[in-house]
C-alpha cells in the first residue's frame, strides 16, 4: 500500500468507526440532546438511506464500541436512530426533491437489496442516473422478504424505499437476472457500470439423512413465504435449528403461526451464538425453548412426513478460525426430540446459476463471487460486486456499507481516475483515558416493545414524554471523539480551535491543566501546542490564558464582547 | 416601556442553547458561546463597565457538560466574580449561573423572565446614572484589570490541581484554605488595580490615596512598593516632601 499515498486518515469517534455505514453517532446524538428530531434524521441520511429499518434490526457495532460500556452501558443509540426516524415517518416525513441529473452514464443496479439500493441512494446523490432490477415483485430484498413484521415493519421498508425512489432512483421489479437480463444485455442497453449485489438467497442444507421428508423447510423459505403472505402450514411442534438471528426469527414466527412448542436446537452455547441478546431474551419471553450442545444427526420419518429429529450432544474445543469455540461430538449420546416441523437456518449461499462463469470464485470455502475487497471491482471491467454476495452472508449495516463503497468506486470508475485514489482510513479517536472520572448514568430509554393505544391528547403527551426520554438518554453519550461538526452546517455550532500565539506563551502550563480533553501541552521548546484532533473548540485554555496568548479562531474575545453588548451601542 | 430599559446578557452554551424554546423577554440578549467555562471572567466585568443591569450564565447540569468540568470552570469563574463585584459596590446578585438542560420542563424563557425580576428588584445599574458612574467606573476598571491580571488568572485556572492533587511538597490545599487564599489576593489585587486606575490620570501621593481607598497609609504604601518592583507604577515628582505616584503604561 506504499504507493497508496491519496489515503486520507480520518479521525472518528469509536461509534462511527465501528459502524461499517461510518453513520455520524455523534453527531444526531448531540442533534438529539437539543431535541432537534428532524436534523438528527438527515445526519443519519447523509451516510446511509435506512435510518428506521437498522433502528429496528441493526446489530449495532456501534453500542459496542460505545465508550460508555467501560463504565456503565452503552448510550442507546439504535433505540434512538428509531425513535428519531418514526417520529419523522409519523409526523409527515417532507418528499425529497429529485436530484438533477449531472452526469450521462447510465447505472445499473442488480438486486434491491440494503446494498443495491445504498448504491443508488449515494449514486443517485452523486447525480447518475441509476436503475435498480428485483427479480421480486416489490424491492427491499432480505429486510422486506425476510425479517418478520414483527421485528420489523413491511410499511417502514416501503416508506425508507420510497424515500429513495423520490430522489429520482429508477426501481424496476420483477426482472431476473440471468433469465431476463445479463450483463452483456445491459451493457448493449447502454449502461456504463453494472454493480451486482444479488445477495445469498438459497438457504444451507442440513446435510443429514431425512431432509426430503415433509416438514422440513428452509427458514429462509419458510420467512419468505410467510412474508409474501402465503398459507403455510406450521407443525404442533416444531425444531428450528441454527444459532442465527434467522433462527430465531424463524422460531418466533412459527410460533406466533400457532405451534405449541418451538424449541432452537444450537450446536454451540449460548455465548457463542451469533444472535443479538436481545432477540434471543424476547424469543425466550415468547415461550420458546433452547437446546443448545446439540446438533442433528438425521431426520426420522414416518409415512413420508417428519416425526423426530435425532441429535447428538456436543462438547466445546478450541476456538477455530471465526473465534468462536469449535463443537465436538460426543459419541453415544443420540438422542430424540419428537417434532413434526424441522426448520433449518444454517446460513445461506447465493445462487450461482445467474452469474457469469468468469466471475466466480474457484477457492473452495470463500464467497461465490470474486471482487477486490477495497473497490468491489470483479474482474470484468466496469462490472462491481458487493453485499452477501462477495461476502457471504452478513448484516444489513455491512450491505450498506459495501453499497457506499461500490458508489465511490464506480463513481471513480466512470470518471477514469484511479479506484485507489480519495479512499479514506478510519481512525478511531476519543480523548477519554481516564474512567475515574466520568459518571455513571443509567439508561434512561428503551424503546416500547408494544406501542400503546391512546387518544388523540394522550398521543401528544406520549410523544413529549418519549422525546424527553430520548433527550435524556442522548445526554449519556460523552462526545468522546473528534469535534464531530454535526451542528456546524446546520449554523447550530461554531467548531471553534484553539490557536497559541508562540511569542506571548510562557509556558505556565495552565492551559494543560484546565483543558478537558488533554488537547493542549507544552511542547519541548516550553511553549502550548494543540492537538487538533482532540480539540474540540471549548475555549477553556483562552479564557484561563494568563497571558492571553491563546484566542478561539471563530470566536475570540472580542467577538463575544461585541456580541454581548450589541443591544447597549445599538 | 420601563422594561425595555433594563439591560441583562445571558452567556449561554452552545449546547443547552435551543434556539425554539426560548421566548425571550426584551431586554435580554442571549450570547452563545461553546462553553460557559470559556468565559474570561473580564468579558463579563466589561459588560457591567458598560453598564448592564445583569449577567446571567446558562450553562449544562453538571453532569451533563460536553466538557466534562467546563461548567465546573464556570462556577470558578463566578465565585470570583461575585468577590471582585463585592469589592466594586455593585450587588453580588447581578451575577447569577443557571444550571439549564433543553430536556428541562420549563422552557429558557421562564428562568429569563425569572431573572429579570430579580434585576428589576435590584434596580438599575449604578453605572447608568451618570451622578454614581464616577465613583463607581474606577472600581468596575480596577475589577476588569485585576481579572485580566497574571496572578488571578493563573490561581483560578490552577484551582483543580491546587485542591485536588498536591502540590511539589506533596501539601495538599483544601477548599477552605484556598478560597481564603482567594480572598486575599483578590483583595490585594483589586487595591493594586484600583490604585493602578487611580494614578493614571493624575500622579497622587500615598496619604491621598490612603483616603480614597479608606485605608492605613501604610498598607497603601505597601503596595506601592510591590506595584513598583513589578513596573505597574513609578515615582512622578516630589512635592515638598511627599513622593507623587503615577501609573505606568501596563502591557
Amino acid at each position: 500500500m506504499a504507493a497508496n499515498t491519496q489515503t486520507k486518515v480520518r479521525k472518528l469517534p469509536p461509534c462511527r468507526a465501528a459502524c461499517p455505514a461510518h453513520v455520524n453517532v455523534q453527531g444526531y446524538v448531540a442533534l438529539l440532546q437539543r431535541g432537534k428530531f428532524k436534523e438528527a434524521v438527515e445526519i443519519i441520511r447523509r451516510d446511509m438511506p435506512f435510518p428506521a429499518i437498522c433502528g429496528r434490526v441493526c446489530f449495532s457495532p456501534c453500542e459496542d464500541a460505545c465508550a460508555r460500556t467501560n463504565v456503565d452501558q452503552a448510550v442507546a443509540i439504535r433505540a434512538l436512530k428509531r425513535l428519531v426516524a418514526d417520529i419523522e415517518r409519523e409526523t409527515g416525513r417532507v418528499k425529497p426533491e429529485p436530484i438533477p441529473k449531472k452526469y450521462s452514464e447510465k447505472i445499473a443496479i442488480i438486486g434491491a437489496g440494503p446494498a443495491g439500493l445504498t448504491a443508488a441512494y449515494e449514486l443517485a446523490k452523486l447525480g447518475y442516473p441509476v436503475t435498480v432490477f428485483e427479480r421480486m415483485s416489490e424491492a427491499g430484498g432480505m429486510m422486506r422478504y425476510c425479517i418478520p413484521e414483527f421485528r420489523l415493519e413491511k410499511f417502514v421498508v416501503a416508506n425508507e424505499i420510497a424515500y429513495i425512489k423520490d430522489l429520482g432512483v429508477e426501481i424496476k421489479t420483477g426482472v431476473e437476472f440471468g433469465k431476463d437480463i445479463t450483463i452483456e444485455s445491459l451493457q448493449n442497453e447502454g449502461y456504463k457500470a453494472i454493480f451486482i449485489a444479488i445477495g445469498t438467497q438459497l438457504g444451507m442444507k442440513l446435510n443429514v439423512p431425512g431432509e426430503d421428508l415433509e416438514g422440513v423447510i428452509n427458514a429462509v423459505d419458510f420467512l419468505r413465504a410467510v412474508n409474501l403472505g402465503k398459507h403455510v402450514e406450521v407443525g404442533e411442534k416444531v425444531a428450528v435449528v441454527g444459532g442465527g438471528n434467522t433462527a430465531i426469527d424463524a422460531a418466533r414466527t412459527a410460533k406466533k403461526l400457532g405451534a405449541k412448542e418451538v424449541m432452537i436446537l444450537y450446536r454451540r452455547s449460548r455465548e457463542e451464538m451469533p444472535a443479538l441478546p436481545h432477540e434471543v431474551e424476547l424469543a425466550e419471553k415468547d415461550g420458546i425453548k433452547f437446546y443448545f450442545l446439540v446438533a442433528p444427526k438425521q431426520i426420522i420419518g414416518e409415512n413420508g412426513k417428519v416425526k423426530a429429529i435425532e441429535c447428538l450432544r456436543m462438547r466445546l474445543g478450541e476456538p477455530d478460525e471465526s473465534g468462536r469455540r469449535r463443537p465436538i461430538p460426543i459419541s453415544f449420546s443420540e438422542h430424540q426430540y419428537e417434532v413434526d416441523m424441522v426448520i433449518p437456518a444454517l446460513g445461506q449461499v447465493a445462487e450461482i446459476s445467474c452469474l457469469p462463469k468468469e466471475l466466480l470464485n474457484k477457492e473452495a470455502r470463500a464467497p461465490s463471487l470474486k471482487v477486490d475487497p477495497t473497490t468491489l471491482e470483479t474482474n470484468m471491467p466496469g462490472v462491481f460486486a458487493g453485499g452477501d454476495i462477495a461476502t457471504g452472508p452478513a448484516s444489513i449495516i455491512e450491505a450498506v456499507g459495501a453499497g457506499k463503497r461500490a458508489a465511490v468506486s464506480i463513481h471513480l470508475y466512470l470518471q477514469g481516475m484511479d479506484l485507489r485514489s480519495g479512499r479514506e482510513e478510519v481512525e478511531e479517536t476519543t480523548w477519554v483515558k481516564n474512567w475515574g472520572y466520568i459518571n455513571k448514568k443509567e439508561r434512561r430509554y428503551e424503546p416500547p416493545v408494544e406501542k400503546p393505544r391512546l387518544s388523540f391528547d394522550e398521543a401528544r403527551e406520549y410523544l413529549e414524554k418519549i422525546k424527553r426520554q430520548a433527550m435524556f438518554e442522548a445526554f449519556r453519550c460523552l462526545g468522546c471523539g473528534p469535534c464531530a461538526e454535526c451542528l456546524a452546517n446546520l449554523e447550530l455550532c461554531e467548531g471553534d480551535k484553539a490557536v497559541v500565539d508562540e511569542s506571548l506563551c510562557i509556558g505556565c502550563n495552565v492551559c494543560a491543566v484546565v483543558c478537558p480533553f488533554g488537547a493542549i501541552k507544552k511542547n519541548e521548546k516550553e511553549i502550548a501546542q494543540v492537538n487538533e484532533d482532540l480539540c474540540k473548540g471549548c475555549g477553556i485554555c483562552a479564557a484561563r490564558c494568563p497571558e492571553k496568548a491563546i484566542t478561539m479562531k471563530k470566536s475570540p474575545n472580542e467577538r463575544i464582547l461585541s456580541l454581548a453588548l450589541a443591544t447597549i451601542r445599538g | 416601556m420601563e422594561e425595555d430599559k433594563y439591560n441583562i446578557v445571558c452567556f449561554m452554551c452552545n449546547w443547552a442553547f435551543c434556539q425554539e424554546e426560548m421566548q425571550i423577554p426584551s431586554g435580554v440578549n442571549v450570547v452563545r458561546v461553546m462553553c460557559l467555562g470559556r468565559l474570561d471572567p473580564a468579558i463579563i466585568l466589561e459588560t457591567f463597565e458598560n453598564g448592564v443591569d445583569g449577567v446571567m450564565l446558562v450553562g449544562c447540569k453538571p453532569h451533563d457538560c460536553h466538557y466534562i468540568d467546563g461548567n465546573l470552570q464556570a462556577e470558578r469563574t463566578v465565585k470570583m466574580l461575585k468577590k471582585l463585584l463585592k469589592l466594586t459596590g455593585l450587588e453580588t446578585d447581578r451575577v447569577k449561573i443557571l444550571w439549564y438542560s433543553p430536556v428541562e420542563e420549563k422552557s429558557f424563557g421562564y428562568y429569563a423572565k425569572k431573572f429579570l425580576k430579580e434585576i428589576k428588584e435590584i434596580g438599575f445599574s449604578p453605572l447608568k446614572s451618570e451622578a454614581l458612574k464616577s465613583k463607581l467606573l474606577v472600581n468596575v476598571l480596577a475589577a476588569k484589570n485585576a481579572a485580566s491580571d497574571f496572578r488571578l488568572r493563573v490561581l483560578l485556572g490552577r484551582e483543580k490541581e491546587l485542591t485536588e492533587g498536591v502540590n511539589v511538597y506533596g501539601e495538599k490545599l483544601s477548599a477552605e484554605e484556598f478560597d481564603s487564599l482567594l480572598d486575599e489576593i483578590v483583595t490585594e489585587e483589586f487595591v493594586r488595580h484600583k490604585i493602578h486606575v487611580l494614578t493614571k490620570t493624575q500622579p497622587l501621593s500615598v496619604k491621598a490615596l490612603a483616603d480614597v481607598l479608606e485605608m492605613k497609609t501604610a498598607n497603601v504604601l505597601r503596595h506601592i512598593v510591590n506595584m513598583r518592583r513589578k513596573n505597574m507604577i513609578a515615582l512622578d515628582h516630589v512635592e515638598g516632601t511627599t513622593p507623587l505616584y503615577r501609573a505606568l503604561e501596563v502591557k
